[in-house]
């Protein structure tokens, strides 16, 4: 006997399959973002800028064959002349794959994306478990800016508007053609008259900027390994990107400093490395400098994210710390990440770095410090700074 | 607005039961499910099985399935058929009348194909629906217990999956090792000269092709709840191998008999355009690739041309893919499809043979070994040796393994066996280990 029945129910039996699916596609990303951005430059990119995310783990591994000369496949080839030894298809030009049960070839995996910066952003930030963002962290500043608001019949020369006007004789023109007052015929002149002139009407117009600097300062002293760089590097792609998601107008600074401070491009950032010593303070006095010349605190908020691997010539310490207290007035952040990878068993690792020990008698709610000692820490120091995340 | 209704499909069904029957065709009775693309896509993702346990993978297939119909790419099978009694099939609401019609007919085909291929004969399609209910009890339970969670259940689901083609493609039940030895013991004592110089203390003691049965019974560590979840992955494969397996021919028969009877039923003359149309669809050669609908229909016909209906119906119940194609498969019929081989040479994809004289065979051959449970490499158990390091082996036959995979897969057999996992293939014709 055959049946017939209606399934009108809309049930989705397999949301929560899709919702786990989906959790680890979130944590592969947020696993692989160092080396998401490995290859990344941090600035100068729009949002639409694409970039290729390599989700590990998602894809369903089985026994399969490789391809190579030994691997035969047929297929057919309706009403095509063919012929031995001639070239059909390129690698990755995606050649027509049977389509079996899952897992019998070696299938095309998606999950290879390609995502705008725009998107990865959404990604990382706004489902982002950071469980108590703190708000006051970022702030709005009110600037007042003039729109044009319409048209009046008085106003100031400068603001007439000739192409209304225009429009309003024409339309005076037609009017009195039609009611038989003017004969366009005649060689009289339709002259302007007084109230055909239209005047642009500005006005004041409250507006609420968001406007953010974001100030990288690392220590390139010969200390600082190509390695750490990179850690560090990955770190301030992130927290670049993250303040560029919350604020409408961003603008960075990098701040290289050996003993001596400049600010540089980002190449030279993360490129050139000094041979000279420490002296942290001249970095957080550079800060100090630009944020003065160019970035009120009025007008701008302020971030400043500081890498170094800890070390400070011992006479410059409490320059560090007064400067960096100044900074902490200004900014409504402050990150001090210190990037020293420990492969080494070696005992100095169980005491704090000079810079963690004098920072640490820095007990303000915009200043926290983190660690980083591998890639796997880069996600976790950025939640130490935006999560609300203590220990 | 569809332009039928329930009643419109029962009236229909009658006729077509009646034209069916009068041809010989025996089938389990079908339970048609209508529902909408959404439910279809979701069922999809769970082979067709009303209740399925969970596992995020069926929510990857959901997802690339869902974004494959959003962009147009891939239309949606027409059926969904399962092998049980009675069969449980699906049709999608916003199909067209004459399209249903079709899918009835093509959904007999299926059923009598679960009901009579030897194949099948092993699969209890009459308790199949329960199984997965107590499967998916078991596995939520899993889920659901405090120490347990989904975390660790996965963990082992993840990597009986990878496994779940090293099953016997014949399904033989697994013999425990313990009950293999005692006999080896046994038959050694009788004196029997084929026994002498065997070592019942040897693991295997046959090599074992039924890597999660050998792997449930002698993994030290696995807790009861892990040989359990390893079971039901594996109960799971015993039941779809037979589909995997005769994948062309099922396709083939219900599309050789869709065909006939839509012919037979006389139709309203509006239909029968859009139902050859969407006929020649299902069934039109894939350039490039086997499409195994028109593979399949192609030799039923060619079958019956040849040899006679009866002769269809023989191998309708006696065949699998590749006895099918090692069978029937002629010369002219390579030469017709315009079957040709191909592999890749470094970053270029050559064809290696034609269809011509010589080729043919060739080509044959090759075919055979993409079909069913071949595709997949056949990866056996030889040694266990006494510091628990398990010992596999790749049966090569000149296809080489796609190393990165087999890493990885490597990977989730140790988690299953816990312990140290090896494995010999040839790589290049030089034997490598992994």
């Amino acid at each position: 006997m055959t049946t017939f029945k209606e399934n009108k129910g809309i049930s989705d039996r397999s949301g929560s399959d899709r919702q786990r699916h989906r959790d680890k596609i979130d944590k592969a990303i947020r696993e692989g973002i160092h080396d998401i951005v490995a290859d990344e430059s941090i600035i100068g990119q729009d949002g639409k800028k694409k970039i290729k995310i390599p989700v590990k783990g998602i894809k369903e591994y089985r026994f399969v064959y490789g391809e190579n000369e030994n691997k035969k496949t047929v297929g057919s080839a309706p009403g095509k002349n063919i012929a031995k030894g001639q070239k059909i298809g390129q690698k990755d030009r995606k050649m027509p794959e049977a389509p079996g049960k899952a897992g019998d070839q070696k299938g095309e995996e998606h999950y290879e994306v390609e995502i705008t910066l725009d998107e990865l952003a959404a990604y990382l930030f706004d489902e982002l478990k950071l469980p108590n963002m703190e708000k006051k962290k970022f702030k709005n500043i009110s600037s007042k800016s003039f729109k044009r608001h319409g048209y009046r019949n008085h106003g100031i020369r400068p603001r007439l508007d000739k192409k209304e006007t225009i429009k309003k004789k024409i339309k005076r023109r037609k009017k009195a053609i039609k009611n038989e007052t003017h004969d366009p015929e005649s060689d009289e002149r339709f002259g302007f008259h007084h109230d055909d002139l239209k005047y642009r009407h500005i006005k004041e117009k409250k507006k609420l900027t968001s406007n953010a600097a974001i100030f990288f300062i690392m220590d390139v002293s010969g200390s600082m390994t190509k390695e750490k760089k990179f850690l560090a590097r990955s770190f301030f792609f992130l927290l670049y990107h993250f303040i560029r998601s919350k604020y409408e107008n961003v603008e960075h600074a990098f701040i290289a400093h050996d003993t001596v401070a400049k600010e540089v491009s980002e190449d030279d950032f993360f490129g050139k490395t000094s041979t000279g010593g420490t002296l942290v303070s001249s970095g957080l006095g550079k800060c100090l400098d630009i944020i003065d010349s160019r970035y009120h605190p009025e007008a701008w908020n302020v971030y400043v994210f500081q890498c170094s691997d800890g070390d400070n010539w011992p006479e410059d310490n409490d320059f560090a710390l007064k400067y960096a207290n100044r900074l902490i007035n200004l900014s409504q952040f402050f990150g001090y990440c210190e990037i020293e990878p420990r492969n080494s068993r070696d005992k100095r690792w169980l005491q704090l770095s000079v810079l963690s020990e004098i920072f640490s008698s820095l007990t303000r709610d915009n200043f926290k410090i983190a660690e980083i000692r591998n890639k796997d820490d880069i996600w976790l120091a950025f939640q130490r700074f935006f999560g609300g995340f203590h220990e | 607005m569809s332009d039928w209704n329930i009643k419109d499909l029962e009236e229909w069904d009658e006729k077509i039961i009646e034209l069916a029957k009068s041809k010989n065709l025996d089938w389990f009775p079908i339970s048609y499910e209508i529902c909408d693309y959404y439910a279809m896509i979701g069922n999809m993702a769970y082979h067709g099985m009303p209740l399925h346990y969970r596992h995020w993978s069926y929510g990857k297939s959901f997802e690339r399935t869902h974004q494959m119909y959003n962009i147009g790419a891939e239309g949606l099978p027409y059926e969904l058929i399962i092998n049980s009694d009675p069969s449980i099939a699906y049709l999608m609401r916003e199909n067209p009348f004459y399209l249903q019609l079709l899918i009835m007919c093509h959904c007999i085909g299926h059923s009598d194909f679960f009901k009579n291929n030897l194949t099948f004969s092993d699969t209890s399609p009459e308790n199949i629906i329960q199984r997965f209910k107590n499967a998916k009890k078991r596995i939520d339970g899993y889920i659901e217990d405090p120490s347990i969670g989904v975390e660790k259940v996965e963990r082992i689901l993840d990597a009986a999956h990878a496994l779940s083609m090293h099953i016997p493609p014949n399904c033989k039940p697994y013999i425990p090792h313990k009950k293999r030895r005692k006999d080896l013991i046994s038959k050694i004592k009788s004196g029997h000269e084929d026994y002498i110089g065997r070592d019942p203390d040897s693991y295997p003691i046959e090599p074992e092709i039924d890597l999660l049965a050998f792997i449930g019974e002698m993994a030290l560590n696995l807790e009861d709840w892990e040989r359990d979840l390893i079971e039901i992955v594996r109960q799971e494969s015993f039941y779809f191998m037979p589909q995997i397996r005769t994948k062309i021919m099922n396709e083939g028969w219900a599309c050789f008999w869709h065909y006939r009877l839509m012919h037979e039923l006389e139709l309203p003359q509006k239909y029968h355009i859009p139902f050859i149309k969407s006929h020649n669809q299902v069934v039109r050669p894939h350039l490039g690739r086997i499409n195994p609908y028109h593979l399949g229909f192609y030799l039923f016909r060619k079958i019956e041309e040849r040899h006679g209906l009866e002769e269809c119906f023989i191998a309708r119940e006696v065949c699998h893919d590749e006895s099918f194609i090692r069978q029937y498969l002629t010369a002219e019929d390579c030469y017709d499809l315009n079957l040709f081989s191909y592999s890749l040479y470094k970053k270029d994809y050559i064809i290696n043979e034609i269809s011509d004289s010589e080729g043919w065979k060739e080509i044959k051959n090759s075919l055979i070994k993409q079909v069913g449970s071949n595709s997949s490499p056949k990866i056996i158990v030889s040694k266990l040796k006494s510091n628990n390091v398990l010992r596999i082996h790749h049966e090569h036959d000149g296809r080489d393994l796609e190393l990165s995979y087999a890493e990885k897969v490597i990977d989730y057999i140790s988690t299953l066996w816990g312990g140290v996992v090896r494995l010999d293939t040839i790589i290049e014709d030089e034997p490598f280990e992994i």
